[in-house]
């Protein structure tokens, strides 16, 4: 019953749409256009040349209409895609397949940059004949940087837990390894440890191999180097952690680190670095 | 000849050496010549050489850097490297560059600092 109703009323409704005069519907559809925020909406001649402008689009891309009317689209695009012909192909595509996407940067008229996302549509009348082009751009700056935002972010946190770095006493870093050493990682070691010594102004670090399962010649050769490099730049470098088949591993493989403290516990470490910046740890006596 | 881009001078009993970011080799040259030439004239104990500025290390310029420490250490003077950036000393590594017994330190500051514990533990003695 409350089906049929709703039939009838979508019918009614069809029906009067169908009664307004042509100039009032091609009125709305004006007013869609040039009322719609979010998308620039304009139009090209057959050639690529702007034949339409809205509000929103010069809200977007900054030009006037009398600024922009009669020029070639290529000016909201990156001289890099000019030159390498991407207008040309866009219509190209969208003449031959009525429509044509596409995701990148467009270009303001103050030369700023946005990350937009574009449409082409080709415009044909009943008989088919070419009428240009329909172009709808929405400016996707703000999902972009978010974008970014996420990837800066993740990228971060996994540079952290491939190579953490902590600050345990002033003057003193800690980076304690877990898992295999590979030498993409060892060499990411190095430059983070580097940094992160300069940065922090930290003349000793504790590099603890407690979590690391296994060493081979290479990894202990990288290690070798990052305590190297690490004196170059001033800090000592004291290698903890080293439990009893890692310490028969460097033997037996004939690792020199005769030039290096080691210690098989944190704790071991620990001592001597407080040792070489004159700290020690003291007790409290209780009064009361 | 002094080299402008360079500067050698004295403080108390130390030489303090500055580097400029990218050296050519007239400069590294000039920086050992001169090193040694102050060595020779004032009554001190060694030399920090300031590196915190250089961003480009070549094979001479690391080769000239470890002799002239070594010089130094003939001429009866301790050398504290200072200021190594992070970059450089990847590099130096990569040269293969071996710095024996010369010290290193993460700034000019710290580097006093140990030579002024050094001084100390003289004294004491």
């Amino acid at each position: 019953m409350s089906v049929q109703t709703e039939v009838i009323t979508a019918e009614q409704a069809r029906k009067n749409t169908l009664n307004l005069p042509v100039e009032t519907s091609l009125e709305m559809l004006r007013l869609l256009v040039e009322n719609i925020k979010e998308y620039a909406i304009t139009t090209l001649d057959s050639h690529g040349l702007v034949m339409t402008w809205t509000p929103a689009a010069e809200r977007m891309k900054g030009y006037r209409p009398d600024e922009v009317i009669g020029r070639h689209f290529s000016i909201f695009y990156p001289k890099e895609d000019v030159s390498d012909g991407k207008c040309d192909r866009e219509l190209e595509v969208a003449a031959r397949e009525g429509r044509f996407e596409d995701e990148g940067w467009r270009v303001r008229k103050d030369g700023s940059r946005f990350w937009a996302n574009t449409v082409i549509t080709a415009l044909r009348d009943a008989q088919g004949n070419s009428k240009g082009f329909g172009k709808v751009t929405r400016d996707l700056s703000e999902r972009k940087q978010a974008e970014e935002r996420n990837k800066q972010q993740s990228q971060d946190i996994l540079e952290m837990a491939t190579v953490p770095a902590v600050q345990v006493w002033e003057g003193i870093l800690l980076v304690p390894l877990i898992g295999m050493l590979d030498s993409a990682r060892t060499q990411q070691l190095m430059e983070r440890l580097l940094q992160r010594l300069t940065e922090t102004s930290s003349p000793v670090a504790l590099l603890d191999i407690t979590g690391v399962p296994t060493i081979d010649t290479q990894t202990a050769q990288h290690l070798i180097e990052t305590i190297k490099a690490a004196r170059y730049v001033g800090a000592e470098v004291i290698l903890t952690g080293v439990r009893p088949a890692i310490a028969q591993t460097l033997v037996h493989l004939g690792v020199d680190l005769s030039h290096t403290t080691t210690r098989s516990s944190l704790t071991g470490g620990l001592r001597v670095a407080l040792s070489l910046l004159n700290l020690q740890v003291a007790g409290t006596t209780r009064n009361d | 000849m002094t080299n402008e881009l360079i500067s050698v001078i004295k403080v108390h009993d130390l030489l303090l050496a500055t580097m400029p970011s990218d050296p050519d080799d007239a400069t590294v040259a000039a920086l050992q010549e001169e090193t040694l030439t102050a060595m020779d004239q004032h009554e001190v104990r060694g030399l920090i050489l300031d590196l915190s500025k250089v961003e480009i290390l070549d094979s001479y310029f690391a080769r000239t850097v470890a002799e002239t420490a070594q010089m130094v250490g003939l001429m009866g003077g301790e050398t504290v490297i200072a200021g190594m950036r992070p970059a450089v000393a990847i590099t130096a590594t990569e040269l293969g560059v071996t710095l024996g017994r010369t010290r290193t330190a993460l700034t000019v500051e710290r580097a006093l600092e140990l030579a002024g514990q050094r001084n100390n533990a003289t004294r004491r003695r």
